[in-house]
């Protein structure tokens, strides 16, 4: 069931990026994708229980996998990365395509 | 080993940092980085012996160099040197050689990284290293250039964290070997994402604007080391788990095909050259073992090449056909053609005949007609009209130019002893008689031709949209 929600956050992700015409947007599409993989890794790693990993008194057998979650930390920070000089690029285009239009960008391209 | 490996992969990172803080040393500091690289391959070649490193306990990162990395690497340190002493007196600032450094030391990660997750890290930081190079001019052009690159390659990465994930979930382990108990779901998902990085089929159609529209040292290190970033995994996969190996020699077959159909008709050097790279690139998959060699040859190649082109008066061959280049110009471009069609004496010979006599026999016709296609693309360089240089009033290159193509052509000579036993008669012949149907093809017909192909699907959203078609292609491969 949560598995189905996050394939489903990652194509809504996915369409957006498609169809969206506005680079902004395309840009946020790409964001809501990327928060759906993430979300994968989490539902991943609870498969065996929800519990942090952290030997404590009572001993629990349901403990979440460490390791999904310790590697999809990096993931993020290279995803927030990629998002923040993306946005860069586009505050400089801007100034020349006020409207972000990824035809009308094209197009000046071409010519 | 192990110790000088670690050196050897954190020096290039460390370097590129030196050179923000002693700006005034940057072209000697990251030409001592690319340097180190090519020293540390000369032991692997002599040793022979494959070398594994599992660093960090279990989950950690685990890394793999054998003779076909060494290829790769070797590549990588000479594309990187041959372009730092190309920009050896160009106002270029420490920014952009700090670049070249991180650029090639994550290149050199990718080339040994052994698990997906170190690989996904390898490939990122390539993608923001090669945004920063292909944008350096900061004009609207570029950076759009550069944000289409980002945005295909990151999307397309997104798609293989899944199939990452998906490996974990079916066998606790990160390593490439696991892909074989992996659903045929993280098959595709992760190959999706390879292709895209190493402009593998119609995935790889970002490849032509994003080679051709970057200034000329970018374009050479990127048709020359970073698509192949994508590529050694997939050979790495294809010899570990034999279900995969089909399926590389396909796309391999139909990538060469695809490439070269695009470049016999184009009529723009930059782009000819990077739409021979998507060929070449099917070229290294189709013959999985022995990819590593032709990897060398055509990194050297296609680097001098962009190089060299942009010495060139036009960038359209119909212009270039009605003046003509200097000579010295000219020659260089005439061994970099024959080496990148085959012609003995040249290392790209022994590099084809080891391809075509390592494909299986389902590929043979197809990779022949590629390779006679390489020639008919190569017969518009060749042809070129020239003169003395001395006769022309075009502007003498800087010695700097001639060191860089030396390293990358010399390279291509030295290379010749790796597969020495490609000199037979018969394996003469036949490369010759494909160039002379190629260059018989090309006066008869492709001289002339006027076809244009559509730039349609080149298109951003046609490039992600396929993108989608591709993973169910490849589901359903991986299914069968």
């Amino acid at each position: 069931m949560l598995e189905a929600f996050v394939l489903a956050t990652i194509l809504c992700g996915f369409l957006g990026i498609v169809l969206k015409k506005n680079l902004i947007m395309k840009i946020i599409s790409m964001d809501v994708m990327s928060t759906g993989v993430i979300a994968y890794f989490v539902v991943i790693a609870s498969r065996g229980g929800v519990f942090t990993p952290i030997l404590g008194d009572t001993l629990r057998t349901n403990y979440a996998d460490p390791v999904p979650q310790a590697v999809i930390l990096t993931a993020i920070v290279i995803g927030f990365s990629i998002q923040a000089l993306m946005l860069v690029g586009v505050i400089k285009l801007s100034q020349n395509n006020p409207t972000l239009e990824i035809n009308e960008i094209e197009k000046s391209d071409r010519l | 080993m192990t110790t000088l490996t670690l050196i050897w992969i954190v020096l290039p990172f460390f370097v590129g940092f030196i050179i923000y803080l002693l700006p005034k040393g940057d072209r000697y500091l990251s030409l001592i980085g690319s340097f180190a690289s090519a020293l540390y391959v000369i032991p692997l070649f002599v040793q022979q012996t494959p070398i594994n490193l599992q660093l960090l306990d279990n989950f950690g990162v685990s890394l793999i160099i054998d003779p076909l990395t060494g290829f790769f690497i070797l590549t990588n340190a000479l594309v990187t040197a041959a372009v730092i002493i190309y920009c050896w007196y160009s106002d270029r600032t420490a920014f952009f050689y700090a670049q070249v450094l991180i650029l090639h030391g994550s290149v050199n990660a990718a080339f040994i990284c052994s698990d997906f997750m170190s690989l996904y890290v390898a490939l990122e930081v390539i993608g923001i290293s090669t945004f920063l190079l292909i944008a350096y001019p900061r004009s609207d052009r570029s950076i759009w250039i550069g944000l289409r690159y980002l945005f295909v390659s990151n999307v397309s990465m997104l798609f293989y964290l899944i199939g990452t994930v998906l490996v974990y979930k079916a066998n606790h382990s990160f390593s490439f070997i696991g892909l074989r108990g992996a659903p045929p779901e993280a098959i595709a998902l992760i190959f999706l994402g390879l292709f895209a990085k190493g402009g593998i089929f119609v995935s790889g159609l970002w490849l032509p604007l994003t080679h051709a529209e970057s200034e000329s040292p970018v374009s050479a290190l990127m048709s020359g080391v970073v698509v192949k970033a994508g590529v050694l995994p997939m050979l790495r996969c294809a010899l570990l788990i034999e279900e995969i190996d089909p399926i590389v020699r396909l796309f391999g077959v139909s990538t060469a095909l695809l490439g070269v159909v695009f470049a016999v008709f184009e009529k723009d050097t930059k782009r000819l050259l990077a739409f021979s790279t998507v060929s070449q690139m099917g070229f290294i998959l189709a013959a999985p073992a022995v990819g590593g060699f032709y990897a060398l040859t055509h990194g050297l190649v296609k680097s001098s090449l962009f190089l060299t082109v942009s010495k060139l008066p036009s960038r359209n061959f119909k212009e270039l056909q009605k003046q003509s280049i200097p000579r010295n110009i000219w020659i260089i471009l005439l061994i970099a053609s024959f080496s990148i069609s085959g012609f003995p004496l040249l290392s790209g010979f022994g590099a084809k005949v080891l391809t075509l006599k390592n494909v299986l026999s389902w590929q043979d016709i197809g990779m022949n007609i590629a390779a006679a296609g390489t020639a008919i693309a190569f017969a518009k360089f060749i042809f070129l009209p020239h003169q003395p240089a001395g006769d022309l009033h075009h502007a003498p290159s800087k010695p700097n130019f001639w060191v860089a193509i030396a390293i990358l052509l010399g390279g291509l000579f030295v290379a010749n002893f790796v597969y020495y036993e490609a000199y037979t008669l018969e394996n003469v012949i036949k490369p010759l008689a494909t160039i002379a149907i190629g260059w018989l093809a090309y006066w008869l017909i492709f001289r002339r031709a006027l076809v244009k192909l559509p730039v349609i699907f080149e298109e951003f959203e046609n490039l992600i949209g396929f993108m989608g078609l591709t993973l169910v292609l490849l589901f359903w491969m991986a299914v069968v």
